[in-house]
């Protein structure tokens, strides 16, 4: 059982990280594709990535901003539904956790997903994807919390059985 | 009672603004005019591509990145790698048309040197020039009967570029297309299909040659016939439109100076062109306005004071003109130099 403290603490951790994430996942993704898959230097890849960050065409900055919307969404849900939660009932605050992990390891894993893919299979297409991404994944952010919310139902069920 | 009290809800999101104003601040810092002294640094990095990449963003801040002109002129005439002296060419051509026209001067004496691959390269950079390279026009089609057919397809895709004087450039292209290497008659079919605009009476001849060229020419040359089934007004119509837009108006009035006379009724809007704020664009009106002709009195009366545009290119430009337009009509230009100065 968590106290009052870990639960406090869980919750403004999964807020800044998944604002930390948005960003992050396409740039992590870059980086450790190329140092992974292309054998590349991991000093050139930095190089490369600060000198492409902003440039024309390449516009690492904006991918990642794009790719922080939904993150942005998914902070905010966990602030307010979780932050809100009330404490007293922690059977709802374990339902509301689960969901909240559900839907932030769906938007996590699609995201990292696609990235990794678009990276792996370079097309003149491929910035399409980038656009479309943040849709995807905040119509998958309720899908997630959904599916997260029933198995920490089951769960609570479980353990109460 | 909640996990999260009110005031704390708060502080993390005046956290989040304080984060979003801190990513405004350094997108603001390291994009624009902004980012021009780090990417002078950058000009200078070890790595090409590092290079490449600045040369091409300081292009695309345009005039506003003048304080890159000295180290973009060092990176388009001494480096090394033939892809940063085109992207340093290009840059400099959104930039300075002056300092395009020293990169020009540059190359233009290598075009007959001994050595392959320095013809290569100066007709590669000069292409890149675009219609600022007008005066290479005469020195890149000399070059034509190179015995190394990549110099032969960076000449015509150069000429294609550059594109004006019209008449020499397609002059050009159509001999390009019976030069016995495929890849430099792919290249003169290429300027034909996507640049250079096909003279009506080259159709026929065009057509005549369709069975005699291999499929991707021909394939190209078809598309170039397709182009000419539009009406000219209906072109000149559409790139009117394309000026109204920023991010196209260089291509159209591009276009419209290798229209040449057919593009009369452009000359209202090309008039208003001469006021822009780009020395590109103004150069490109001057061009169309000299390739359509006598556009009537106002056209006069709007070029003349480009003669003392602070741009040395676009002053030049406007000279040379002035004098077209007065040895085709000298009576219209004495007119309308006497005539009061309109606003256009």
């Amino acid at each position: 059982m968590l106290s009052v403290k870990g639960i406090r603490l869980i919750t403004v951790v999964t807020y800044w990280i998944a604002i930390l994430l948005g960003p992050l996942v396409p740039w992590a993704s870059l980086i450790l594709t190329d140092v992974a898959v292309r054998h590349v230097p991991l000093a050139q890849t930095l190089h490369d990535f600060r000198a492409h960050l902003f440039a024309p065409g390449y516009n690492l900055f904006l991918i990642g901003i794009l790719n922080t919307v939904p993150f942005l969404a998914f902070a905010l849900l966990a602030l307010f539904h979780l932050g809100m939660s009330p404490l007293e009932d922690s059977v709802r605050t374990r339902h509301r956790f689960a969901g909240i992990a559900g839907a932030g390891l769906a938007i996590t894993a699609v995201s990292i997903w696609i990235h990794v893919t678009i990276l792996l299979h370079p097309d003149a297409q491929g910035a399409i994807a980038y656009l479309f991404l943040p849709v995807v994944l905040l119509v998958l952010l309720p899908v997630g919390y959904v599916v997260g919310r029933l198995i920490g139902i089951l769960l609570v069920q479980v353990n109460t059985a | 009672m909640r996990v999260l009290t009110k005031e704390q809800i708060s502080l993390n999101l005046v956290g989040l603004a304080m984060c979003m104003a801190l990513a405004a601040w350094w997108y603001w810092q390291s994009t624009g005019v902004q980012a021009v002294p780090a990417l002078i640094e950058q000009l200078h990095d070890p790595d090409p591509s590092t290079r490449i990449v600045a040369a091409d963003w300081l292009g695309d801040i345009g005039p506003k990145a003048t304080a890159a002109v000295p180290s973009l002129l060092v990176l388009a005439t001494k480096d090394s790698v033939q892809h940063a002296n085109t992207t340093a060419a290009a840059a400099l051509r959104h930039i300075d048309l002056a300092a395009a026209r020293l990169v020009m001067a540059h190359y233009v004496p290598f075009l007959n040197v001994g050595d392959i691959q320095s013809r290569r390269t100066a007709g590669a950079v000069i292409g890149e020039l675009g219609p600022v390279a007008k005066p290479a026009v005469p020195s890149l089609i000399a070059l034509m009967h190179d015995p190394d057919e990549l110099v032969r397809r960076n000449v015509l895709a150069a000429l294609g570029n550059i594109g004006i004087p019209a008449g020499e450039v397609s002059n050009a292209l159509f001999a390009g297309l019976r030069d016995p290497s495929a890849l430099v008659r792919q290249a003169a079919a290429t300027q034909l299909a996507f640049a250079v605009p096909l003279p009506r009476e080259r159709v026929d001849e065009i057509t005549a040659m369709l069975d005699q060229q291999d499929a991707a020419v021909s394939g190209l040359l078809r598309n170039a016939l397709e182009k000419t089934r539009q009406g000219d007004a209906a072109r000149v119509e559409t790139f009117v439109l394309m000026i109204g837009q920023s991010t196209g108006r260089e291509y159209a009035l591009h276009q419209l100076a290798r229209l040449g006379p057919t593009a009369i009724a452009a000359a209202p809007i090309l008039i208003t062109v001469l006021q822009d704020d780009r020395p590109m664009h103004r150069y490109l009106a001057v061009e169309a306005l000299s390739a359509i002709g006598a556009g009537g009195g106002q056209t006069i009366v709007a070029l003349t004071p480009l003669r003392h545009d602070p741009d040395p290119i676009v002053r030049e430009s406007a000279t040379d003109a002035l004098a077209a337009i007065d040895s085709r009509s000298p009576a219209l230009h004495n007119g309308a130099r006497e005539s009061p100065r309109v606003k256009p």
